[in-house]
């Protein structure tokens, strides 16, 4: 009977040594301990204790600050471990805003693996060094940002016109250089977030007309209209996050927004992308991606090849240089839009939300980069992708010769109902201007003069008995049966058929289309036969019958 | 009354008795005198409002750790540790999802040693339903439950029900994933009447499986609601009920005559050499037993004399200390190498796959996948009944106190388990090849699936056997040692299945490192 005395002397025994175990290590152990205690401030040794930034309004309690100690509110010049050094400076101060808000990572952890949120079951790691500024993202919505090229030109308009000489934008510039050209003018790194005076080219131009001598005269020149217009663009979207806007442009380049919203603009047909910077990695397959397992290499290689790595994934692989994948990675994962407090809700953001101004240019050719671009390409040759139904070259020149401006409206306006191009006549769509621009811009892709078309929209009357013979003999291999589509378009659509005046159609059959399987129906070929002129005005005169009730 | 001093001698009388605070207050509190003699120590036990429950003196038989292992004990001190690091764990618990959520992140990552005592707190609730029901395989296997422990067995049940209660309602507080989806599980589980009463066609007039659901989550889904409903079971109701019953249970054992023994025990003890021998009396009987020879009744204690037993203090709170501390070692030891799990906040919108509940009712989700009314309801109704029924239909004497007493024995218990093991395997393993009727028969009804499937031809399979039992051993205890062994081994086996064989869309895998990634 004494064993029971013994197991209950080695039990207590073993439990004490373990609580004493768990003492040391709750209290010396721990990392933000071992790093605190190497921290000397002004005053000698820093207090080791928690430290956290607590901001009500943004719903953060980080305490990152428990080892990046000078980050913290009221703490300067601690010395010791690396960690201890203060935040670069930057506009929204640490101390104030907290550090996940901008990073990501969990606030709430006060160890290494786990606030830096790269352990299983937390759903938002850190952003990498490289993506910083998609944190932006979290509150900020640029606005008014170009297609890519647009942006491409607009910085080079403001580099050709030595606009750094004097002012000084993201660091660069704006520094009296040894030939004492240049002098120290204006930075404008947030000239789209502070606005700017819209008046400065004639305020420039009478000063250097003032000046006697200095850069005043020596760097200034008159600037024509349209460079002005390019500066115009350039600085609307200077938010001191130039890479971040950048990418944007390639954004609004490959035409995401025609299958996906951006806060409540944009298409359907796929998910809605304002929140897709919060995407957990822990819910996503990484198969089939290379690299190991963080969300920015499941983005790239789901833009180039998004079938293989979501399952069934209609969505066409992007045709872009690496790049620009990574800026589309980047500009995805800055896609934060975090709920805000009226405090906290920056003016870029209300201005988006609340005065729905627009986060693209609305020149037609961002539009058509923002919304076409990624099913049509961004020349507007269209796409023929294996799995996918071919997406028509809108931009071919016989096409748009004889394309009556209804039909090119009606199509963007109303889409094509039962495919996958959307109408964008609609609330989350296109505006009534920004439809025209768009229709302007695909004018101006084609050198091809419009020509006019006297006749009116409807004088086809033939016989629409032959014109079925003609069709199912000639039209369906590609057509389709009863004109419902196959390798070439559905001509039984609705929305084409009462836009499409009669010679459109009877001059497509006749002209054919260049650089596409549809051949000129005039001139002989081995596949098929010729059509006389009649033979066309009963073929047009049968798909009139697919508008259905005439029939 | 006379004062003690004259009077001029108050204030040397107030310092003499300011003096002797500290030795009256020890007085005072032993009453009866320090506890140092085998007397005082009889008298100090039952004159003690915690220690009273304990007879005075212990029977050497209830000593040995072959006995009971130490198992009742065991889950009461799991118990006392989730009490006390229960109630530590509230002073910064909030109940309201998110809050919740983020009150244990503060509790893991901020709250001095809260992640240790949150450790602790899971492990030690672990320990306890492992401990609960291996202390109820004790009483079985030993016989204990029999004449006059009929009452308290059904007592221990219900304290079986009360802890997996409290283990369950415990799961939802943390309100991550885990937490969301297990309950969503469970609460449809309380829902599974409906597959009856929906094949039926009178669930728009008789639908007490969306009761149950809504009396459980207090809305049509896991939510503020369900989350307040759980705490309040969690930290007050289910407590309050299991101490009543601990109470009961314990008080009964008293009353029945403490620790079951064979009635041989004495003969076994006597002829078992001991390191020590204790005297029956260190001094004379100050009292006679007289009172207790007058007393009627069949009260267990009546008419027997206080041989082979061995005074309760300090003999039997050496082995209750030293099961406590035992228990405590284990969560302390568990707790410092594995955190409890918390996964990211509970999300309505995206479904775990697989939604596991927690792992002693993987078993039942098991047979959940088969028929959720059967495999969460009927099955463990029956399986309850059918344990609370035991006494009262075994009424046999043979083998009382004794493993695997009774007819049959241990080679019986040794092919139950066999058999109980090799069962379900079969019956499992044809179904996850070959698919079950609902994979045949599409447009099968859903009544014959629900009366036919592997939990159920499991159930008859193990009935059978244990009518088999009865008659080959003419007996009804081997019955029930042939039952008992085949659904302990059952709940194993579909456990461990559920546990570790299914993955996403319950489907079968060997191991987890086989799912696929998403």
């Amino acid at each position: 009977m004494k064993r029971n005395k013994y197991l209950l002397l080695i039990s207590s025994v073993a439990v004490f040594l373990l609580l004493c175990w768990a003492a040391v290590a709750e209290n010396y152990l721990k990392e933000w301990r071992r790093i605190q205690a190497t921290g000397r401030g002004e005053e000698g040794r820093i207090a080791v204790q928690l430290r956290q930034v607590v901001n009500n309004n943004l719903g953060v309690a980080d305490r990152c600050v428990s080892c990046h100690v000078t980050m913290g509110p009221g703490e300067q010049g601690v010395r010791g471990a690396a960690v201890l050094m203060p935040h670069k400076p930057a506009v929204h101060d640490p101390a104030e805003y907290g550090c996940t808000v901008c990073h990501g990572g969990q606030g709430q952890a006060t160890e290494k693996a786990d606030a830096h949120g790269r352990v299983h079951f937390w759903p938002e790691p850190m952003l990498a060094k490289e993506h910083t500024y998609a944190g932006c993202g979290t509150c900020h919505a640029t606005l008014r940002v170009p297609s890519q090229a647009q942006m491409k030109s607009a910085a080079l308009a403001f580099e050709r016109l030595d606009c750094y000489a004097c002012h000084r934008l993201d660091g660069k510039g704006g520094t009296v250089r040894p030939d004492k050209g240049g002098m120290e003018g204006t930075d404008l790194s947030r000239a789209g977030m502070t606005g700017w005076d819209q008046g400065w080219h004639a305020k420039h131009e009478a000063k250097s007309a003032a000046a006697g001598a200095g850069p005043w005269k020596t760097a200034f020149r008159p600037v024509s209209s349209e460079d002005q217009a390019l500066l115009a663009v350039f600085l609307n979207t200077r938010v001191a996050a130039p890479k971040l806007v950048a990418a944007k442009s390639v954004f609004h380049s490959s035409g995401c927004l025609g299958c996906h919203k951006v806060s409540g603009v944009g298409g359907d047909d796929g998910p809605d992308l304002s929140k897709a910077g919060y995407k957990d990695p822990g819910q996503v397959s990484f198969e089939h991606v290379p690299g190991k397992g963080e969300m920015k290499d499941w983005l790239a290689e789901h833009f180039r090849a998004p079938a293989s790595v979501v399952v069934g994934s209609q969505m066409p692989p992007a045709p872009l240089e690496d790049s620009e994948i990574q800026q589309l990675t980047f500009y995805t994962l800055s896609l934060r839009r975090k709920e805000l407090r009226e405090v906290y809700l920056p003016k870029d953001r209300i201005r988006a939300v609340k005065f729905r101004e627009r986060e693209f240019a609305t020149d037609g050719e961002t539009l058509y980069g923002a919304f076409c671009a990624g099913c049509h390409g961004r020349e507007g040759l269209g796409r023929r992708l294996p799995g996918l139904a071919s997406f028509p070259s809108i931009a071919n020149p016989d096409f748009l010769a004889i394309a009556p401006e209804a039909l090119l409206k009606a199509t963007i306006e109303q889409g094509r109902p039962g495919r996958r191009m959307p109408g964008w006549k609609r609330e989350d769509g296109l505006r009534g201007e920004e439809l025209s621009a768009v229709v302007g811009y695909l004018r101006s892709m084609s050198p091809a003069a419009v020509e006019a078309d006297g006749r009116p929209p409807r004088w086809v009357s033939a016989d629409w008995r032959s014109g079925k013979r003609i069709f199912e003999s000639s039209c369906t291999g590609c057509h389709g049966k009863d004109g419902r589509g196959g390798e070439g378009p559905a001509l039984n659509n609705k929305v084409l058929l009462a836009a499409a005046t009669d010679t459109y159609l009877v001059e497509t059959i006749r002209r054919g289309r260049r650089g596409t399987a549809m051949k000129s129906f005039l001139e002989s070929s081995p596949v098929r036969p010729v059509l006389t002129a009649g033979d066309i005005e009963s073929v047009v005169a049968w798909l009139r019958t697919l508008e259905g009730g005439k029939k | 009354m006379t004062p003690a001093y004259p009077q001029k001698d108050a204030l040397r009388a107030f310092v003499e008795h300011l003096k002797s605070v500290p030795q009256r207050i020890r007085e005072t509190a032993f009453r009866t005198g320090p506890p140092t003699t085998d007397r005082t120590r009889s008298t100090f036990v039952f004159g003690n409002v915690f220690l009273h429950l304990h007879a005075v003196r212990t029977h050497r038989w209830s000593l040995r750790w072959s006995t009971t292992a130490g198992l009742g004990i065991m889950s009461v001190s799991a118990f006392l540790i989730t009490l006390v690091t229960g109630v530590l764990l509230m002073f910064y618990y909030k109940p309201y999802p998110e809050a919740a959520y983020q009150s244990i992140k503060d509790i893991h990552f901020v709250v001095p040693t809260g992640r240790l005592i949150r450790n602790i707190h899971r492990w030690a609730a672990n320990v306890m339903v492992v401990a609960v029901l291996l202390h109820m395989a004790r009483a079985f296997y030993t016989a204990a439950y029999r004449r006059p422990r009929e009452y308290n067995w059904l007592i221990g049940i219900g304290l079986l029900v009360v802890t997996l209660g409290l283990s369950f309602t415990g799961y939802l507080l943390p309100w991550d994933q885990l937490a969301y989806w297990a309950i969503t599980i469970g609460a449809n589980i309380a829902q599974s009447p409906r597959e009856v009463t929906d094949a039926l066609g009178i669930t728009d007039y008789f639908d007490p499986g969306g009761l149950q659901r809504l009396i459980l989550l207090g809305s049509d889904q896991v939510g503020a609601e369900a989350l307040i409903r759980f705490y309040l079971l969690h930290v007050m109701l289910l407590p309050l009920a299991l101490a009543a019953l601990m109470g009961v249970h314990f008080w009964r054992i008293r009353k029945d005559g403490g620790m079951v023994r064979p009635a041989e025990a004495d003969a076994i003890l006597a002829r078992q050499r001991h390191e020590e021998t204790y005297p029956v009396f260190t001094e004379a009987p100050a009292k006679t037993y007289q009172l207790a020879a007058i007393v009627r009744g069949r009260t267990s204690n009546v008419g027997r004399g206080p041989e082979n037993t061995v005074p309760s203090m300090p003999h039997l709170f050496y082995a209750e200390l030293g099961v406590l501390m035992v228990t405590a070692l284990a969560c302390l030891a568990l707790a410092l190498v594995s955190d409890a799990p918390l996964k990211e906040l509970a999300n309505p919108s995206v479904p775990e796959n697989p939604a596991k509940a927690p792992w002693y009712f993987l078993g039942l989700q098991e047979m959940v996948s088969f028929s959720a009314f059967m495999g969460g309801m009927g099955i463990p109704m029956i399986v309850l009944i059918g344990l609370g029924l035991i006494p009262y239909l075994d009424r046999e004497t043979e083998g009382t106190g004794q493993w695997f007493g009774g007819p049959g024995g241990w080679p019986l218990v040794r092919l139950s388990a066999v058999i109980g093991l090799c069962v379900p395997v079969v019956l499992e393993s044809f179904a996850i090849r070959f698919g079950w009727l609902r994979e045949w028969f599409p447009k099968i009804p859903q009544l014959i699936v629900t009366a036919v499937n592997p939990g159920t031809l499991l159930t008859l399979a193990y009935v059978l056997f244990s009518i088999w039992c009865i008659k080959r051993y003419q007996s009804v205890r081997a019955g029930a040692l042939g039952l008992f062994t085949c659904f302990l081994c059952g709940f194993i086996v579909l456990t461990i299945i559920g546990t570790h064989f299914r993955g996403p869309n319950w489907m079968f895998y060997w191991s987890p490192s086989d799912w696929p990634k998403h």
